[in-house]
């Protein structure tokens, strides 16, 4: 029998290789169970200040369900980038790592079950002086709306707002602790926004509305070498980029030391300002949000001094 | 071109195809209740129920129903798709549900049509494989498409798309036998195809591809006959022209009057069809250019491969001159196959409805592979002169290709659109490729057990991406609580359901910021991959 023949058994051998292959894939990923056995092993290995990570990172809901937001926080799962910490716990679930920790040294490894933890350092972790988005209440804060000058009125704190949430073609959650500056909708207060990759970035909400600015002043900051931050409005609403861009300018002492202009399309995008000359000082920070362009001007920032 | 080296079908062969029929309607019906209800399904229940109420007063007030503003009442609802599985949808309500209370869920009952027509396509897929190609070749194209998960989660749902796959395989099927001449496969294509046209514009393109298998299996014929001054052209098509409008007329009381604009309007509707978001490896399309390789990646990520390996044996298999000569069939099927694909040749068509919208394509690709089994299958029954073998072969080879699409179709219930194949590594796989891992909200009913157990007294429920009208069904329906309420505002919830798409995260963000914080309180995963996860206020 010629051997060419035989090859038509491959076909039947294919159907049964596909077979294993699916029994082999269907039962790759951990179950949910196996995430929850592990908590205790990563939560012996997580200090407060360090950044738990998942990989692959489509798994990261089962690790919040499983490890629960003591491990995993709003405020690190929807951070503004790693830059400032220190040490990251890596849980590998199937033989991946995390792209956002690209250079960061593998200090030690271990298999548990399933996954591996991987205790990670980053070469190059830049300090935090001051979030303005963690201080962002009284006593730290003043918010004042409209032109400066006559026109100028505060914008009042509150812990008690009316929570306002958008759905899905609607404004980002509008929280409960903020600076209304008129009406419930115009105001100044922590949110998460949607980035480019739709991923989460908490940030401080600072519509301006109309054409009327609204200006952030923070009150005896720690300076450092910059001012470090992001921008960015819900990329899902905006990505079309069919809006006038909207512009932040911080003055530090009553200087300004520059202006970071935001284009919609752009998604969460990174500014810093150099502020050198202030290192070691404490100083009033404020930051005037302002656009040329009416409507939907939904900006939302992170900064700190570093 | 007659098909006279078809096979006979002998009673065998309808008692098989009504056996394979019936047992994947007994299995859709067996495995429905863990499946929710999708997005357009909500939609769909409402319009049945309006066209019920028309049905009723029909029954009663005959003249009074057919006024043309009581009809307009009654048929505005979901005008942007023609009536008739809707009107079947009402029926089977009608009927099955309130009159002879065969189903206990009403959901079902809406449902039994479209799984009805599931189960006639996988008979049609039969009856036209064993004709062509042999019996054995049938049942293996027959359950190649049944066995597709994507087309197995399709098929149990109150939607147009598994209607329309069945419809215009027997069109097609119709307008194969009207070839051999006779007028009654004519007259029947064309009812059919009106009937068609009453199900989806998927049925649009299709005298396309009859044209064109008609100029390039008759063509040169046809001409010399038209210089002859001879009537040269298929009956079937003549039907198509005269019998079909008149049906789609007939069976969509929408457009009884001010017929033109309506049909305009509907037309319109579906060439300009509004783009949703669909993520592809890895990135969210929202406008054009879209990929042009989405259609074909999607198709290999999610019919298993030893169907796809077998069409493309068939496929070579049927453009052999021998095969050509023999029978036209297998350039019809290709042509349709071309035909349902066609839209995704264009980077301006809208990817949201991922595999469902070429799945009028499956039942012809598995028509082939029935060709490449029986070649395949002969080939190996060759390899020894014995009889034993010669006999147990083909089955085998039947059982080793079939048991695998078998396994991942049971294995994919109730997640169908997050199946993927092992081509791609599974559905870890295709998380990890960026393929989209679920949409239309189908996923609440793999929270409704959590939800009934877990949730306070008359609590609202945040549905997400269920519609409202299909929360109330799993309501109505016994399987979610009665005192339970569907809102679409996360802010006066008191559990928020998230099912997974990249570009509806902000939703789940906006619930971290109401509910202060970001752990779910359940999880629905498929086969370790998180689809739809539940967040709970306290």
């Amino acid at each position: 029998m010629p051997f060419a023949r035989l090859l038509w058994l491959l076909v039947p051998i294919a159907g049964l290789a596909e077979l294993g292959l699916f029994v082999v894939d269907a039962e790759r990923a951990p179950r949910v169970s196996e995430w929850q056995a592990v908590r205790a092993e990563v939560a012996k290995l997580k200090g407060p200040a360090d950044l738990l990570v998942v990989a692959p990172e489509w798994a990261d809901p089962i690790a919040r369900y499983a490890f629960g937001d003591a491990l995993l926080p709003v405020a690190d799962e929807a951070r503004a980038d790693v830059s400032s910490y220190a040490r990251a716990i890596e849980v590998d679930a199937l033989g991946k790592s995390s792209a956002e920790l690209d250079g960061w040294a593998v200090r030690e490894e271990r298999a548990v079950g399933r996954f591996k933890l991987r205790v990670r350092e980053n070469p190059k972790p830049e300090r935090v002086l001051f979030s303005f988005l963690d201080n962002a209440r009284p006593p730290f804060l003043t918010v004042t709306a409209g032109d400066s000058g006559d026109n100028e009125r505060a914008c009042v704190y509150t812990q008690h707002a009316q929570v306002s949430t958008g759905g899905l073609h609607g404004h980002l959650a509008f929280p409960r602790e903020r600076y209304l500056c008129g009406g419930e909708e115009f105001f100044v207060g922590a949110t998460i926004l949607d980035d480019q990759e739709y991923r989460p970035r908490r940030c401080l909400w600072a519509e301006p509305r109309g054409l009327e600015s609204v200006r952030l002043r923070f009150s005896n900051v720690p300076m450092g070498r910059k001012i470090y931050g992001y921008a960015g409005l819900s990329y899902f609403l905006f990505r079309d980029g069919a809006h006038e861009p909207t512009t932040i300018t911080v003055h530090v002492a009553g200087q300004q030391i520059g202006s970071y202009e935001h284009h919609d399309e752009r998604g969460w995008h990174h500014f810093e300002f150099d502020t050198e000359r202030f290192a070691g000082q404490t100083a009033d920070v404020e930051f005037d949000v302002a656009s040329d362009d009416p409507r939907d001007r939904q900006l939302c920032f992170y900064a700190d001094t570093r | 071109m007659k098909d006279s080296s078809a096979r006979q079908l002998d009673r065998f062969d309808f008692l098989l195809a009504a056996g394979l029929s019936l047992t994947y309607l007994a299995l859709l019906l067996a495995t429905v209740k863990d499946l929710g209800y999708a997005r357009d399904e909500g939609f769909y229940f409402q319009a049945a129920r309006s066209y019920e109420a028309w049905f009723e007063l029909l029954h009663t007030q005959f003249w009074s129903a057919l006024r043309p503003a009581v009809v307009d009442r009654y048929w505005s609802v979901n005008h942007e798709h023609p009536a008739l599985m809707k009107s079947l949808f009402a029926l089977s309500h009608r009927y099955l549900w309130s009159g002879f209370q065969l189903f206990r869920e009403q959901g079902t009952s809406y449902r039994f049509p479209g799984m009805a027509m599931s189960s006639l396509a996988v008979a049609a897929t039969y009856v036209w494989s064993a004709r062509e190609t042999g019996r054995l070749a049938g049942v293996v194209s027959a359950l190649a498409l049944a066995l597709m998960p994507r087309v197995f989660y399709h098929s149990h749902l109150a939607c147009f798309d598994m209607p329309v796959t069945a419809m215009l395989l027997v069109t097609t099927y119709a307008f194969a036998r009207s070839l051999d001449g006779g007028i009654g496969w004519a007259l029947t294509t064309g009812v059919l195809y009106g009937l068609l046209l009453d199900t989806k514009h998927n049925s649009w393109l299709l005298p396309g591809a009859f044209v064109a298998h008609f100029v390039l299996t008759r063509g040169a014929h046809a001409l010399r006959e038209l210089l002859a001054k001879r009537w040269a052209f298929p009956n079937a098509l003549l039907a198509m022209a005269v019998i079909s409008p008149v049906a789609f007329y007939v069976g969509w009381p929408w457009i009884w009057h001010d017929t033109l604009p309506r049909l305009r309007e509907y037309v319109a509707f579906h060439t300009g069809h509004e783009y949703y978001n669909m993520e592809f490896l890895g990135q969210t399309y929202w406008k054009p250019p879209m990929p042009r390789l989405y259609a074909w990646v999607m198709t290999l990520a999610t019919v298993p491969a030893i169907t796809l390996l077998l069409f493309g044996i068939g496929l070579v298999v049927s453009a052999s001159a021998r095969q050509r000569a023999r029978s036209s069939a297998p350039l019809l099927w290709l042509l349709c196959l071309l035909m349902c694909y066609a839209p995704w040749w264009s980077d301006v068509t809208p990817i949201f409805g991922g595999t469902k919208h070429w799945m009028t394509a499956y039942p012809f690709l598995c028509l082939f592979a029935g060709q490449g089994f029986a070649f395949v299958a002969a080939r190996i029954a060759e390899l020894t002169p014995h009889k034993l073998w010669a006999m147990f072969a083909p089955p085998a080879v039947a059982a080793a290709v079939l048991i695998g699409p078998l396994c991942m179709t049971l294995h994919s219930e109730p997640w169908g659109l997050s199946f993927y194949a092992p081509l791609v590594g599974g559905a870890p796989g295709g998380a990890s490729l960026g393929l989209n891992r679920t949409f239309w909200g189908y996923t609440t009913g793999a929270e409704q057990t959590f939800i009934n157990a877990h949730a306070p007294p008359h609590a609202s429920i945040y549905v997400h991406d269920t519609a409202l009208q299909s929360w109330e069904m799993l309501r109505l329906d016994g399987r979610i609580r009665d005192d339970l309420r569907g809102t679409l505002n996360i802010a006066g919830s008191n559990l928020a359901l998230y099912q997974h798409e990249p570009h509806m995260h902000r939703v789940e963000y906006e619930t971290w910021v109401d509910y202060g914080h970001d752990a779910p309180a359940d999880i629905g995963t498929f086969d370790g991959v998180p689809v739809v996860w539940l967040y709970s206020r306290n």
